[in-house]
């Protein structure tokens, strides 16, 4: 089924309840980018080990996100009852948005009590994982209603771009905490042993990472019909959020900011690529690329997982740098074959999945 | 666009790593001094242990100071934490409990053979000192023995750790030892 483009405007109701449903989607993925970004902050803080309760700054930037976001699926939803030809496009991100939030809303107290209970948390604790699942969710249902809408109004609003990478960067944010969370060794408390194996850890990172950014990038592109720019901003975005959350914290990684920076490049020679045409050609060649980057682009802590495998030595935040370029040489040569080959995986996952969301 | 790759890829493996590698690592250096309130008390009395720590050398992630007690395999009763001005708390280390050696940072490991308190601190900055008071009420006559150290991390070279020579304990790391005359 295709979304038709009818003329909506004969229907005052119709196009208001529409609208109603996309603040809804933005919001969610507003909120969702909230959590992301209070979510990385917060994996900082305990790789830094700041003393932390419950009541943190950054658990306050998470949670103000979620609610933030659960007004958004309640939005969403009386939008979605006034809707009078184009339920079938909006239920499914409905559905997507009410499990994620689910999910989400439940993360809360389970988190407050595992706090009680056993004091500082791991990476991969339960409320944890409840939390990232349901950042996933929320943010597809929010990618997905953004999408549907933009495409059912024939993209005619001048916000549109903006609107489609505010829906993209929160999937790909969540689809980074989620890997981050099976790959890093950070999940070992007193009460609980569950970091990762370190190969499987090492072959998660090394397939995932690459196919998450060659994935959202080639999605975001496709959406917007190969919009010049698009893969640019999203990556840039990206680039500025792990940025400000992740590096910025550590005093002592604040002297790579022009390395990581230089990252920004692949995302533009990407968009180049692709706006040249739409030949699957040009988007096997930007996914490869980006793939290709995905131990900058993750700088810097993707290099606990694979000093897991390589080294074994106990990195402590002032050596993370040195320890990063230690083993960037080695890392690259085990990793850039399969990281190109998940990258050019994720363009065709893109392809599919781009022609679901617009209903094609 | 070729180009421009060439040059990312140039840039991010091979001239900024480079860089970065060539510059000197921080040496955080640990020093730790102790009072001890009694060196000789009957037995049922108590005495206080006092450590007193700092870093005198570069900035660094974490200060850790560990008092031991070789003579006991149990110090729940009779050594208590009076006070601290760590950020973390104090960790009971018990007998057989899983440990580093040889300051490997976890890459090396043995069992306690006998019970510990370590305090950590995190971060370190240098100059500012760290206080620990602990009571101690031995159970037995004799002599009762204390083996102290402090340790920075990163640890890269012996000047990370305090002492810096002297007597190993059981993790193959170097101890002042202190002990107090314990009368029947």
């Amino acid at each position: 089924m295709e979304i038709k483009q009818k003329n909506q405007s004969e229907n005052p109701i119709e196009n208001y309840s529409q609208k109603i449903f996309l603040l809804g989607s933005v919001l969610v993925s507003f909120g969702i980018l909230q959590v992301t970004v209070g979510g990385s902050w917060d994996i900082t803080n305990h790789l830094l080990n700041k003393p932390e309760t419950f009541f943190s700054t950054p658990h306050a930037v998470m949670y103000s996100g979620v609610a933030i976001s659960l007004i958004g699926v309640a939005i969403s939803f009386f939008g979605y009852r006034n809707l009078q030809n184009f339920k079938n496009i909006f239920s499914l991100p409905l559905r997507i948005k009410f499990l994620g939030i689910t999910l989400l809303i439940g993360a809360g107290p389970f988190d407050f009590i595992w706090h009680l209970n056993f004091g500082l948390d791991g990476l991969l604790s339960p409320p944890h994982l409840t939390l990232i699942t349901g950042m996933l969710f929320c943010s597809m249902g929010g990618m997905f209603g953004i999408s549907r809408f933009l495409k059912l109004k024939s993209s005619n609003i001048a916000l549109s771009p903006y609107l489609l990478i505010l829906g993209i960067l929160p999937v790909w944010l969540a689809g980074s905490g989620i890997i981050s969370s099976l790959s890093l060794p950070f999940s070992n408390t007193d009460y609980f042993q569950l970091n990762p194996d370190p190969l499987m850890a090492f072959i998660v990172a090394t397939t995932l990472y690459p196919f998450l950014i060659s994935f959202c990038s080639l999605t975001a592109s496709r959406i917007s019909n190969f919009k010049p720019g698009i893969v640019t901003i999203l990556g840039g975005l990206f680039l500025l959020i792990y940025g400000l959350t992740a590096i910025s914290p550590n005093f002592s990684l604040l002297e790579a900011a022009l390395f990581y920076s230089l990252n920004l490049i692949p995302f533009v020679i990407s968009d180049l690529i692709l706006s040249f045409g739409k030949s699957k050609r040009f988007s096997l060649c930007a996914g490869g690329i980006l793939g290709s980057v995905f131990y900058m682009v993750y700088f810097p802590y993707v290099m606990y997982t694979y000093n897991e495998v390589l080294l074994g030595k106990l990195v402590s935040p002032s050596m993370i740098l040195h320890t990063y370029f230690e083993i960037l040489p080695q890392v690259l040569q085990l990793t850039i074959i399969p990281a190109i080959i998940m990258g050019i995986v994720g363009v065709f996952a893109a392809n599919k999945f781009s022609s679901k969301i617009l209903m094609k | 666009m070729v180009i421009s790759l060439s040059a990312y890829f140039a840039l991010t493996v091979l001239v900024l790593p480079e860089k970065f590698l060539a510059q000197e690592q921080l040496v955080p250096i640990p020093y730790l001094e102790v009072e001890l309130s009694k060196i000789e008390i009957d037995l049922g009395q108590s005495f206080i242990l006092s450590t007193i720590s700092e870093n005198i050398g570069d900035y660094g992630d974490i200060h850790i100071v560990s008092a031991a007690f070789p003579t006991v395999q149990n110090i729940e009763n009779n050594v208590k934490i009076v006070s601290y001005d760590f950020s973390n708390s104090p960790n009971y280390i018990n007998y057989e409990d899983k440990i580093g050696a040889n300051y490997s940072g976890g890459l090396e490991s043995v069992l306690a053979q006998y019970p510990s308190i370590e305090a950590m601190n995190r971060p370190v900055y240098p100059g500012i000192k760290y206080v620990m008071d602990l009571q101690i009420t031995p159970e037995e006559a004799g002599v009762f023995a204390v083996y102290l150290k402090a340790i920075n991390i990163p640890h890269t070279s012996s000047s990370s750790h305090f002492p810096q020579s002297g007597q190993l304990d059981h993790q193959g790391e170097h101890v002042l030892v202190y002990t107090v005359n314990v009368n029947p």
